[in-house]
Order: C-alpha cells, then structure tokens, then sequence
C-alpha cells in the first residue's frame, strides 16, 4: 500500500460509501430541480452535504479531515475553482476549504471529481459532529508528545454517519492537539483534547468541554484530566450522549453544548457523563491498541534523512540575505528532527484576502509539497498553509519558489497575519464586510520590518457574532455590527487561543471602517511607545490594562 | 428569508431571489420576469408589496428562484438598495471588481 504521509488511505469500502452518498445527493439534486424536493426539504439534505446558499451564490465547504491533504487533494483542488468557480478557493479557520461560485446542478459533478482524490463535503455544515480539526505541526513539532492524528482519524471515523449523532441539539465541533502547547484552541471547542503520553506508553487525554466563541463565548472546563486511549471513544460518546439528550432545541442560541454545561455545572455534567458511562457497553466502545494501530498503518511517515551540515547551510543563508532571515524568524518553526524545519507559508499578503488562494497558487503549493515536503500539506485554523518537513538545507530554495508565487510574507503570527471571515462580501449571515478592513490593515501593517518590530500581535475579524473569525480570541478583535444599515467594528483586546485561553473585552464605542483601522493604528503606536523591553503587546495589555489603548484608540473621535 | 422591511421617505420595494440552478442574484421586473441586474427591478410601493410578494413566492418553483424577499431602494433611477447588504447582492463581493455585476459576470 503506497500510503499518503500525514493522513489515511481510503480503501476500497470507503470510496464505496463516498461513491454511493454521491449518488444519494445527486438523486436529491435532480428532484430539488425539477420541484418534487421544495427548498424547505432540500436545505437539510444540501447542508449535511456541506452545500450553503450565500449572497451570490451556492458556496461549497469541503473537509480537510485534521487540516492535512496531500498534493494531488491540492491539484483537485485547483481543479475545481478552474473548472467549477472563480479560479480560487478560501481556506477557513476550521482548516476546511470553500469554494463561493458553485452552481447547484453542477455539485454532483464536483462532489465525484472530488471523491476521485477521496474527498468530500460530508458533515461540514449541520447540526453533526463537524471536520474534527487537530495541530497544523502534529507529527512534525519538536514539542509534540503525541501525533494526534491518528486519534483525529479514529474520531472522524466514529462521528461520520453517526446514527445517534445526525441530529444533535446544534452544530459540535471536536479539536485535539498532541502538544503541552495548545494550538487548536481547545478550551474554545465544544470538546477540546490534548493528548500526552500515558505510563504504559500509551496515550492518555485531557478533555475540554463547553468551549466555544460565538454569541455567548465561553472557555471550555476540564471535564476529565486523563482519559486512557481504550476509554477515549466511550468517553466521547458519553459526553454527546448527555448533550444530545439533554441539550436545548427550543432556542438556537441557547443549544450549543457550552450553554448545557454552564447550566448544569461541570461538576454536575460530569456525573451525568459517568452516569452514562456505567450503563454502556465499554467493550463495545472499546480503543484497543490492535485498532489504533490498524489506522496508524493507513498513514505513511515520513523517511527523514539530512545531511550532516543541513542546519549549518541554512544558518550561512540566513545570515547572509536579511530577508530570507526575517522570513525564517516569523514563518518556521522547530522540527522534531534536528536536520529538518516546518515552515509555515502564509496566506496574508500585505493587502491580501487573508485565505484566499489562485488555482495557480494551489497547483504551485502542491508542486512544492512534493519536492520538499513529501507531498504534504497542512491548512491551518490561522488560515495559512504549513509544509511539515522541509530539509533545513533546502529551505532557502522553497523560500525563493514560494517568493515566484506571491506566497513569501514574512508575518506568522504578526500582525499582518490577519484571521477574517468571508463577511458581508460572502456571506448570507454577515453584518458587515470582514475582508475589506482586513485589506486595509494588512496594507498599513504590510512592511515586513514593521511587523518584526511590533512583534507577537494577532487581529482576528468576524463578520457578525457568529465569530467565524474568532474575533474574541485575537489579541485585537474586530466585529462587524450593523447600525441601521451601515456598517461598523466593535473593537475588543487581550483574547488569546492559545494556553491560558482568555476572551477579549470590548474597548469602547463600534467605530465605522476607515475611523477603526485609524483607531488601531493609533492603538498600536500606543504599545510601542509604552512597552518595556522584551513585552509582547499582550504582555504590556496585562501589565497596565486597557486604559492606555482605549484613550489612543478613541482620541480623535 | 422574510426579515421586516422599514421603507422611508423617499423609498420604495423591489423584488429579488437567487436562482435556483446557479444561486445568482435575480430582480423581479415589471413583467414578473427575473432579471440579473437590480436596474431591471419594478419598484413597488409599499402597499402594493404584500400582493405582488405573495404572487412571485407562489411562483418560485416555477420561475426557477429560490428565496423570494422584499428590498428597501431609494426611489433613483435605476433603484439602490438601501442596505450595505443589499447594495452587495446587487452589485456584487466589493472585494473583487471584476466578479461585480457590472462586469457582466
Ligand atoms: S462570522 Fe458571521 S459573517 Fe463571518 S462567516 Fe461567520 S456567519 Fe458569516
């Protein structure tokens, strides 16, 4: 078997499965068309097939189970904005990808082209148990314990068709990390798990629950500090069990999971949870290292081999052009293996739609997968692209080829890397337009200098209070508000994702576009003139409070 | 996709759906006809609305369009919407000009 690296290998049932649900929907297509489905029929069966009807047109959300695809997924996927949309694609906070052009009678032949590269657009909308998302470095970072996708596998496995789990009170989304540093947010999903290493060798998992953003955002509480890998399913289910049964559907902003755990309490969710775990078959549920195994040997690892003097070539790189130098400061980070190193390319350029991608682009990025990476491709929930396994000694050489492509921003994790939903340009929910003001800053911020300079400093923008861009996690957050109309940006600060998970807090006043991005100008000025030596400007918001930045903020209005 | 519609002075309504085949955008015209550009639209006064409304919604199916609501346009020639939103559908995404309606996409 000639396994992709960093993701499953379909066999032979699951392209029977995917072929034959094509087929269902396909047959749902033709009688929406010719009237025998009303809309109000068809919109359920089209969502669970990740179709929306938006602004302009159907837009398409497809899976990237865990973020990963391999380079043919990519070329497929170039394909499809070539043949199907507008020549690009949008690459989500949710690691997934949409396309916003699609035309209804021409899904069933996307959905097949797609199934051609075992893909699909299954469980990306609905109230389902969503793309369960995992760390973009999993199975590359030197920090990692456990390579969480494997688990991520067995949990899309579990949860897809899910007879108990179609109908939920809401829409359920699982992250799971492998690393003592959280990078999926797991205390803002409904379920959240890091993964470590247990006494025995096997994994053990530390459980979330009742986290999310949203209208009502709340960071999840620990419901169960180490689960053994034999009870991690059987605990799962138990836990959407409890939410499924008793989780509102009387009122849709009150049913997530989040609202049910506030309301019992985590002390009394977990109880109903062990409830629930006594009068279930545990064998039936049972994980044992056979079956995890079994899905460990549908992924093939990669062979890593660097020469001796790999990190001193690329260390003679650095120091010899200051911009590939720059580049590798913000956009690569530690490999487990001494002669290797991630490397993160980012989707934001200066003035950029953060996410977006050309079908050229996409083509390159899978070319370049292959030449340096294994053919191996991340999507992040930052809306960024990582290649996992770069040769450090060949890293200047991808650095010049992605720089051909428009595809070399130095700005991970800067301010420039920017977070924003489609907004009101795309999307039928949206209050105001998230992209714009996103191009606006990434363009006053886009000096690669300048963002080394203000260092550490995320912005995240969401259309409405549905929070698709995570607005209440970014260190500065943007929402879209509708004022009779018109347009405007609450602005909030000191949200972070990461450990020590925090919601932000709201500055002021909502402020129309061109006065907020002003206003976080004037804000950022602020930090710098008033940081100390070595502070983030998270830490200088810790260390004095908002009051500084509020009044920058705020000055001239 | 009802949601309530205040038309001030100097406003009328006008008709719009997607279509059903392709999602596109479309206005109703005088003739009961879908058309791609809000130009087209018949403006409606707003007690006329609920009539007419009803009529193309009972039609939908039949028209090809899907999602059938009334639009607030300031009463110019030709008509614009009065929501940043709405001004969106009709013109199209703002962040790529050459997918704008106007470019005949
Ligand atoms: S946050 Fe709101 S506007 Fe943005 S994509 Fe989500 S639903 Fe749409």
């Amino acid at each position: 078997m000639n396994a992709p690296v960093g993701h499953y290998q379909y066999d032979q049932s699951d392209r029977e499965f995917l072929a034959a649900r094509i087929d269902e929907f396909s047959g749902q297509v033709t009688r929406r068309i010719d009237g025998s489905l009303s809309e109000d029929e068809f919109k359920p069966l089209r969502l669970m097939n990740g179709l929306y009807l938006q602004l302009h047109a159907y837009m398409l959300r497809v899976a990237i189970p865990y973020g990963t695809i391999d380079s043919q997924q990519m070329r497929m996927f170039a394909h499809i904005a070539r043949r199907y949309d507008r020549d690009y694609g949008h690459f989500t906070t949710r690691q997934n990808i949409q396309f916003n052009w699609i035309k209804l009678e021409e899904t069933p032949d996307i959905l097949r082209d797609l199934a051609k590269v075992d893909m699909h657009a299954i469980q990306t909308s609905g109230n389902c148990i969503r793309n369960v998302t995992s760390d973009e470095f999993a199975g590359a970072a030197a920090d990692e314990v456990v390579d969480p996708r494997v688990h991520a596998e067995i949990l899309r496995q579990w949860s897809t068709l899910h007879p108990e789990f179609t109908f939920l009170p809401r829409k359920f989304k699982i992250a799971i990390s492998g690393s003592p540093n959280d990078r999926v947010a797991a205390r803002f999903h409904d379920i959240g798990i890091l993964a470590r290493s247990g006494a025995d060798g096997r994994p053990v998992f530390r459980i979330f629950v009742g986290g999310g953003l949203g209208r009502t955002p709340i960071i999840g509480q620990e419901i169960f500090d180490a689960v053994p890998e034999e009870r991690l399913l059987a605990t799962l289910e138990a836990i959407v069990r409890v939410y499924n049964a008793h989780g509102r559907r009387d009122n849709i902003y009150k049913a997530r999971i989040k609202i049910l755990v506030q309301a019992l309490g985590i002390d009394a969710y977990r109880e109903a949870v062990e409830a629930e775990l006594q009068q279930m078959d545990l064998e039936h549920y049972r994980l044992t290292p056979e079956m995890v195994d079994a899905i460990r040997a549908r992924f093939a690892v990669p062979e890593l081999s660097a020469p001796d003097n790999a990190s001193q070539e690329l260390s003679a790189r650095r120091e010899t052009n200051p911009e590939f130098d720059l580049w590798v400061r913000s956009n690569t980070h530690p490999h487990r293996d001494a002669g290797h190193i991630i490397a993160v390319v980012s989707l934001k350029p200066a003035g950029g739609i953060p996410g977006d991608a050309t079908s050229a682009q996409m083509d390159r990025l899978a070319d370049l997968a292959d030449e340096y990476s294994f053919g191996e491709l991340r999507i992040t929930h930052l809306q960024n692209i990582v290649l996992g396994h770069v040769r450090q000694d060949r890293l200047y050489d991808l650095w010049q080829a992605l720089k051909e492509v428009d595809l070399a921003s130095a700005n991970i994790g800067l301010i420039g890397d920017i977070v924003a939903c489609p907004g009101l340009d795309y999307c039928a929910l949206a209050n105001a337009r998230s992209i714009p003001i996103a191009q606006k800053l990434g363009a006053r911020f886009g000096d690669a200098t300048l963002q080394a300079e203000i260092g550490a400093l995320r912005i995240n923008i969401s259309g409405c209070i549905n929070a698709c861009g995570h607005h209440h996690a970014g260190h500065i957050g943007l929402l879209g508000v509708d004022k009779r109309g018109e347009e405007f940006f609450q602005i909030t600060l000191g949200g972070r994702a990461e450990n020590g998970a925090s919601i932000g807090t709201i500055l002021g006043p909502a402020l129309p576009e061109d006065d907020t991005v002003d206003a976080i100008a004037r804000l950022v000025d602020c930090y710098l003139g008033i940081r100390q030596r070595g502070e983030t400007f998270l830490d200088t918001l810790d260390r004095l409070g908002d009051v500084p930045f509020k009044e920058a903020a705020y000055e001239t209005v | 996709m009802k949601r309530p519609v205040r038309v001030g002075a100097g406003e009328k309504l006008v008709l719009t759906a997607n279509r059903l085949l392709d999602g596109r955008i479309v206005w109703r015209d005088h003739d009961g006809h879908w058309a791609a550009r809000v130009g087209a639209a018949e403006k409606l006064d707003a007690d006329a609305v609920s009539d007419v409304l009803e009529e193309a919604q009972a039609r939908a199916q039949q028209d090809g369009v899907v999602g059938v609501y009334e639009v607030a346009v300031r009463d110019v020639d030709p008509p614009e919407p009065v929501t940043v939103r709405e001004r969106i559908r009709a013109h199209g995404p703002t962040v790529h000009p050459e997918f704008s309606v106007e470019a005949g996409q």
